[in-house]
């Protein structure tokens, strides 16, 4: 079947949309126990993924390593957050444990890149796509292989090398490259946003180049989303209100989430002061009616403003010259190592506590 | 939420140790937002270099440097954009609950001196040191007592000391979670009639104008011991005691290093020893205690050691923020106001 789409949005699940814990088996056996009442979504994280699903010609595809035995609880939730989505796919791990193939229990990279691909060869045409992950697992390197596989900068024999690194069965390295054979290339990821939820620095993601945009949260995905015309302002108003709601936000850090992208330069002052006039018309049309906790919008801008005055007028970070192409080989050998490292660190602290 | 203003520039190992500081304290405090203050095109460098929030991280521009060598009063006089000035602004424009530094000391007392007010019945601030003892107080076992003043204030009269005493006993109680910590002054001698005048009437007072804990005088000798939590005496005596103490920490380091290149078996006999040290260390060192307070004003300044690292940084903020948490000065004030009250109503009896 094909599908016709005006933007494509690829959400990833846990520790992208959802606040889940899957470190060790007592929380893998919590987060199956979960109603989806108990999941909980980022602050932000709803009302961003229902903005960008009530509009008509986008497609939300949800891609997650969850094994499908969690559908259920998983559209469930989805369901509750009022969340529309065009794609669902979840991990058959179940299939994989039942053929022995232990190691594709973890890897992610065989998993996830051949699934974004059967989805990208069901559209017509080449529509810009929007990618949203996390830093716990090989997200970023994971949708940048697959952006440049989409704009063909890289080829098949590399895709294939790095399959390999990525411990790929040769079944799956046959089916990928099978898939990017069908390819129609196009540049059309044009943005990857990866949710800091370990607190990755983000000087760690500066090798990907500017469309990879590291986020602290998804006030700051709102507004990076707003200076690529994704979203309105008054969308970008509605992120910020959800995440007032919930404790861990206030104006003062929403306030420094701005800062923290002009000073990195995710954004400029241009941008952000565009933002604040078009907020300030939704504001007057009632984009705040009913927060009566909220102080009058000229106060809440001028603390916006203020954080861009506090910069002094410092040059944001520079970045590296684009182009360079990425060495996905030793980058997912890099992921794997840390990966192997975390765990035994991780077991290491497991063994000094008991 | 807290908002504590860092002097990101201060330092003497400038500010790459400053930012992993409070980049360390903007992940482990969820309720503070850092306003980290001075060269923002450098922070804007190094801050995306280490794991932070960057939703509890504020940059505030500030374009000049009070040295560690400089003069203090020179250096604020010729730089009213220095980092320490600006954060001691903010704070002073409440913009700021507390403020942290590195830097410059004289200079940072300085700025914060000129820019704050001092709390009501408060004559002069004190800035307060921790000294490791042998014997340990407070709930949590704290190896550490407070010395007070070792260099605000060089001429304390004896009222100034009564207000030292109520200060320092107020930060053991926030700070160390010591309910009722032994304060005591520091003389020549234990007897009462001890000490230049101000100690003398300072002794007086304290027994009968104060409810703290007040245990005597204590000598010198008493401090390493830990005989009190709370030793108070005036900033020009506490200067010297502190630089002292500091001084015979130092030179037992070197003679242990002497000791292990000069002959084996001291050598064995040392590394035997290593675990405990290691341990004695651990449970001795300042970087896990954070700061110095400056006490008396509206606000709380905690001076971290010039030589801090990011771990001690890090502590220096936590304790900022338990202390505003605790409402340290608040609980200063309502001790101080104690204190005057008494002394109101016994002036009114004698007189």
């Amino acid at each position: 079947m094909a599908f016709r789409a005006e933007h494509v949005f690829r959400w990833d699940l846990d520790k992208t949309y959802l606040k889940s814990e899957f470190d060790s088996f007592g929380d893998l056996v919590k987060a199956a126990l979960e109603t989806a009442q108990d999941k909980q979504a980022y602050p932000g994280a709803r009302a961003l993924l229902r903005a960008l699903s009530r509009h008509h010609g986008h497609r939300i595809c949800i891609i997650s390593g969850s094994p499908t035995q969690m559908k259920r609880v998983l559209a469930a939730k989805l369901a509750l957050d009022g969340i529309k989505y065009s794609e669902f796919v979840l991990k058959n791990n179940l299939k994989n444990m039942v053929r022995g193939r232990f190691r594709a229990l973890r890897s992610q990279i065989p998993y996830k890149l051949p699934v974004l691909l059967e989805s990208r060869a069901q559209l017509v045409e080449t529509p810009p796509e929007t990618l949203f992950g996390d830093d716990a697992e090989a997200d970023a390197i994971i949708y940048n292989l697959y952006a440049d596989l989409l704009s063909g900068a890289v080829s098949s024999s590399e895709l294939e090398r790095v399959l390999q690194a990525a411990r790929a069965y040769p079944d799956q390295i046959e089916h990928t490259l099978e898939l990017v054979e069908r390819l129609e290339r196009a540049d059309s990821v044009k943005r990857i946003l990866i949710h800091l939820e370990a607190r990755t620095p983000t000087a760690n993601y500066t090798k990907f180049g500017s469309r990879t945009v590291p986020i602290f949260n998804y006030f700051q995905a709102a507004l990076i989303l707003y200076s690529d015309g994704v979203l309105t302002a008054r969308q970008v108003l509605f992120v910020a209100l959800e995440m007032l709601e919930s404790p861990e936000y206030e104006l003062p850090t929403l306030a420094n989430s701005l800062q923290d992208l002009l000073r990195r330069g995710r954004l400029t002052t241009d941008v952000a002061a565009r933002l604040a006039l078009e907020a300030n018309e939704a504001a007057t049309a009632g984009a705040l009616a009913g927060r009566a906790d909220l102080p009058p919008f000229d106060e809440i801008a001028w603390a916006f403003a203020s954080r861009t005055r506090e910069l002094g007028g410092a040059p944001p970070l520079e970045w590296p010259s684009e182009g360079s192409t990425l060495d996905y080989v030793s980058l997912v050998d890099q992921e794997h190592h840390a990966r192997r490292d975390k765990r035994r660190a991780r077991a290491l602290r497991r063994r000094r506590r008991s | 939420m807290q908002r504590i203003v860092v002097d990101a520039m201060g330092g003497d190992h400038g500010a790459e140790e400053i930012i992993h500081g409070a980049a360390e304290a903007s992940l482990a405090l969820s309720d503070v937002e850092l306003i980290l203050v001075g060269d923002a095109a450098r922070i804007g460098r190094i801050l995306p270099k280490v794991a932070h929030d960057g939703a509890r991280i504020r940059v505030h521009h500030a374009g000049q440097v009070i040295g560690m060598d400089e003069k203090p009063s020179d250096g604020l006089a010729g730089k009213p954009d220095a980092s320490i000035v600006v954060a001691a602004d903010l704070v002073a424009r409440g913009e700021g609950d507390a403020l942290v530094s590195a830097g410059n000391t004289g200079a940072s007392v300085l700025a914060c001196a000129r820019r704050w007010k001092l709390m009501a019945g408060i004559r002069r601030a004190a800035l307060a040191s921790v000294y490791p003892t042998e014997l340990r107080r407070g709930e949590k076992n704290d190896p550490f007592s407070l010395i007070l003043d070792v260099g605000a204030t060089v001429d304390a009269t004896a009222e100034d000391l009564v207000t030292f005493a109520v200060m320092g006993a107020a930060y053991a109680r926030v700070v160390s979670k010591n309910n009722r910590p032994r304060v005591a002054l520091l003389s020549n001698g234990s007897e009462a009639g001890k000490g230049p005048r101000s100690v003398v009437e300072a002794h007086a007072m304290l027994l009968e104008q104060t409810g703290l804990n007040f245990i005597g005088n204590i000598e010198g000798l008493d401090i390493p011991r830990g005989v009190a939590d709370v030793v108070v005496c005036s900033g020009y005596v506490g200067n010297v005691v502190i630089k002292m103490l500091e001084g015979v920490s130092d030179t037992v380091m070197r003679l242990a290093r002497y000791a292990h290149k000069e002959r084996l078996m001291w050598r064995v006999a040392l590394a035997m020893l290593s675990g405990g040290i290691e341990r004695l260390k651990l449970v001795t060192d300042w970087e896990q205690y954070g700061g110095a307070p400056l006490l008396g004003f509206e606000n709380l300044f905690i001076k971290a050691h010039g030589r801090s690292r990011a771990q001690a940084i890090s502590n220096a903020i936590r304790v900022a923020s338990k202390a505003q948490r605790g409402q340290l000065c608040g609980s200063i004030g309502d001790g101080v106001a104690a204190f005057h009250e008494r002394r109101g109503e016994s002036s009114a009896a004698s007189g």
